[in-house]
């Protein structure tokens, strides 16, 4: 149970580590402490524990800090059910010259006790573990120490029972274990540490190891992995467009263009995110993710974040999904919610050709347009951070930060792969089924008037997309930009990013000046700008509505699986929505008056807008202090 | 005196810890801190310390460096 997960996850085990007839099923339960249920993972593990009942507990237990793991052992044998102690990490203790006499600690405990190294794989404890569990089947297990009776609702009397449990542990640690190097004594990882935590090259060294990171995964082996795979499934849409050539219009569609071509990107993408994890695992694995969240720390805490933050942010400008999933190595609830529901706002890779294509065509290529995109979105990220705090963050005012340092080591490669392929598995399940169904709906509305009849080019208009699209034009009059083909490219936006410029293409019947396959402008960016009929105030605003709003359906989907609360993430989107509504709404008409000297279109019904949703924002707020207020009353 | 102020290799025992969390007390006593226990500061780092409690080693800030009282 030593393992850091935060869910319970179960799997049957396999026969090579059994050779007996009965169907093993492991549970594993989230890493604990203790068995009082004060964080969600610990309560995933005592209610488990207290109501499902198991045959047999397999305790993990963490030989490099046996006093501190035993505390909790002590109290899971009082449950009454047989317990086999794996003693894991032991190579780390050989080499620290620990030893620990596991045949005493049996004895002492009253359970079997098995040395195990988890990290490798020809590790002949895991199938003794295995054997030895299935052997404490229906035995009665005792607790080698067993708390006075005492009223449990009285804080002080369980304090002053735990120091005693305490005190028992500490004389068995004594007793089993001799130890030549003290944990306090000064060691290489200090020194280590000294440099890569500096308070001056700390920040640097981190941002030289992302940029790493970024190249290797986005800008090198990622996209020559993805090239390749994705070489193939056009082959393969090729062979199916040409097998369906005589069906219906409509399941050609959906077919080719909408699932496969779907499936497709979903394929395109996932190369550049499996090598992100593979790296980042390996960042895991050596201990350099533990000494970054020191570095960063004490800048995210000021605004409610988790010095975790940063992997997350830093993620997503490659790709929303894999961002917002390595939020989940945030331990506090409130802190990954935040990052997750905040990571969005880091403009991802699909959303550099919406930039590229309104940086040409209404700025002159100039630079500062994308540069501008990635600083409002950090400024968003820390001010939508101060916003989640006020309105969530009062049980948490008052924070401290504290996080356990391992120490260095070599990485595990084989660790690295696997746990990059079951995140990656996650990837394509989750998003993938999202990107689906979507992609899927969106291809046929844009496809289809009503009739169901397949529309022709030049009467966009009358498609699905068009009429449902027109009303959500209305709404964006006030930031400049209310034609229903803006809107509807905006709507296709949400599939995935980057068809914005191909919608944009399509619905203005320009395509001879962008390339739908490459996404590029091809010149004649005057013509376009006319045919957009937008002013370049419009068109900035347009262009950050797309950046900040929420992002590709994929993402939320990857929102979904890592918030894990109906009421968070609507938050969320909401949060999102409104941030990109304003945020146009300000750009634009404050642009208008720098350059036309009067405000845009529609600025009282946007006012409008915007001060109610501020209102609301307002109204959360005094509730989350009136809330704070009645519990510290 | 607190954490912040204690010499870096020494062993000081835990006189108490100051705050009305309960959630990081109980925390901090899985942990092996509290009052009666040897902690010793192994460093001083930016913005907090690194902490040496019974056998595991953990980054803490100042806050909490601040509200561990020790003699």
């Amino acid at each position: 149970m030593g393992r850091r997960t935060v869910d319970k996850k179960e799997s049957s085990i396999k026969k090579s580590f059994y050779s007996g007839s009965e169907e093993l099923v492991a549970v594993d339960l989230p890493g604990a402490y203790s068995m009082s249920p004060f964080t969600s993972e610990e309560s995933i593990a005592s209610g488990y524990v207290k109501h499902e009942n198991p045959d047999v507990m397999i305790n993990i237990v963490d030989a490099t800090n046996l006093s501190r793991s035993l505390f909790f052992t002590t109290q899971l044998m009082e449950l009454g059910i047989p317990m086999v102690v794996a003693l894991n990490k032991s190579d780390v203790n050989e080499k620290r010259q620990t030893k620990i006499d596991a045949v005493k600690l049996s004895e002492k405990l009253g359970c079997p006790v098995i040395e195990t190294v988890s990290i490798t794989a020809s590790d002949k404890g895991l199938a003794k573990l295995v054997e030895s569990a299935v052997a404490q089947k229906g035995k009665v297990q005792t607790a080698p120490y067993v708390q006075d009776s005492i009223d449990l609702n009285d804080k002080a009397q369980v304090k002053e029972a735990d120091r005693k449990r305490f005190e028992y542990v500490n004389r068995l640690v004594k007793e089993v274990e001799t130890r030549k190097v003290l944990t306090k004594d000064r060691n290489i990882n200090d020194k280590i540490d000294v440099v890569l935590t500096n308070k001056w090259i700390g920040i640097p060294i981190f941002a030289a190891v992302m940029f790493l990171v970024f190249h290797i995964s986005q800008a090198t082996l990622g996209p020559w992995i993805a090239d390749y795979l994705v070489g193939w499934i056009e082959v393969f849409q090729g062979v199916v467009a040409e097998a369906v050539a005589d069906a219906s219009p409509f399941l050609q569609s959906l077919l080719v263009d909408g699932m496969i071509g779907g499936v497709g990107a979903v394929i395109g993408f996932l190369p550049l995110v499996m090598v992100m994890y593979f790296l980042i695992a390996i960042l895991e694995d050596v201990g350099y993710m533990a000494r970054v969240s020191v570095v960063l720390d004490p800048i995210f805490k000021r605004v409610g974040l988790s010095g975790k933050s940063v992997i997350p942010f830093v993620i997503t400008t490659g790709c929303a999904i894999p961002g917002i999933m390595a939020s989940r190595t945030i331990k506090n609830e409130r802190e990954r919610r935040a990052t997750a529901m905040l990571a969005p706002f880091m403009p991802c890779g699909a959303k550099l050709p919406v930039i590229a294509l309104f940086a040409g065509v209404f700025f002159g290529d100039a630079a500062w347009v994308g540069t501008l995109m990635y600083f409002v979105g950090i400024v968003l990220i820390f001010f939508g951070a101060l916003l989640v705090n006020k309105i969530a963050g009062h049980k948490t005012r008052k924070s401290f930060f504290i996080v356990e340092l391992p120490d260095y080591k070599a990485p595990s490669v084989k660790r690295a792969f696997l746990s990059m392929c079951s995140r990656g598995w996650a990837y394509i399940v989750k998003a993938g089924t999202v990107i689906l169904v979507c992609n899927t709906v969106i291809q046929i509305m844009q496809t289809f008037d009503w009739r169901l009849q397949v529309v022709e080019e030049g009467m966009e208009h009358t498609s699905i997309l068009a009429s449902i699209a027109s009303p959500f034009a209305v709404l964006l009059i006030p930031l400049g930009f209310g034609a229903w083909q803006l809107a509807a490219a905006a709507v296709t936006g949400f599939i995935a990013k980057e068809n914005v410029v191909g919608t944009l293409a399509v619905v203005y019947g320009i395509t001879n000046f962008i390339n739908t396959e490459e996404l590029v402008l091809m010149g004649g960016a005057n013509e376009v700008a006319a045919m957009l009929g937008l002013s370049s105030a419009a068109a900035l605003a347009y262009l950050m509505f797309n950046l900040f709003t929420p992002p590709c359906f994929a993402a939320i989907g990857a929102m979904n699986s890592e918030i894990k609360s109906k009421k968070w993430l609507f938050g969320g989107i909401g949060l999102q929505l409104g941030t990109g509504y304003t945020v146009a709404f300000l750009v634009y008409q404050t642009g208008t008056l720098i350059t036309e000297g009067t405000l845009g279109t529609g600025f009282i019904p946007g006012l409008i807008a915007v001060a109610v949703m501020a209102a609301f924002v307002i109204c959360l707020i005094k509730k989350a202090d009136r809330d704070a207020a009645k519990e510290y009353a | 005196m607190d954490l912040k102020k204690v010499h870096t290799g020494e062993e000081y025992i835990i006189k108490e810890i100051l705050t009305n969390d309960e959630e990081l007390d109980a925390f901090l006593f899985s942990l092996g801190c509290y009052s009666g226990e040897p902690i010793t500061v192994v460093s001083h780092l930016r913005g907090g310390c690194v902490v040496s409690i019974k056998d595991g080693r953990y980054s803490i800030d100042n806050a909490l460096a601040k509200a561990i009282i020790v003699q």
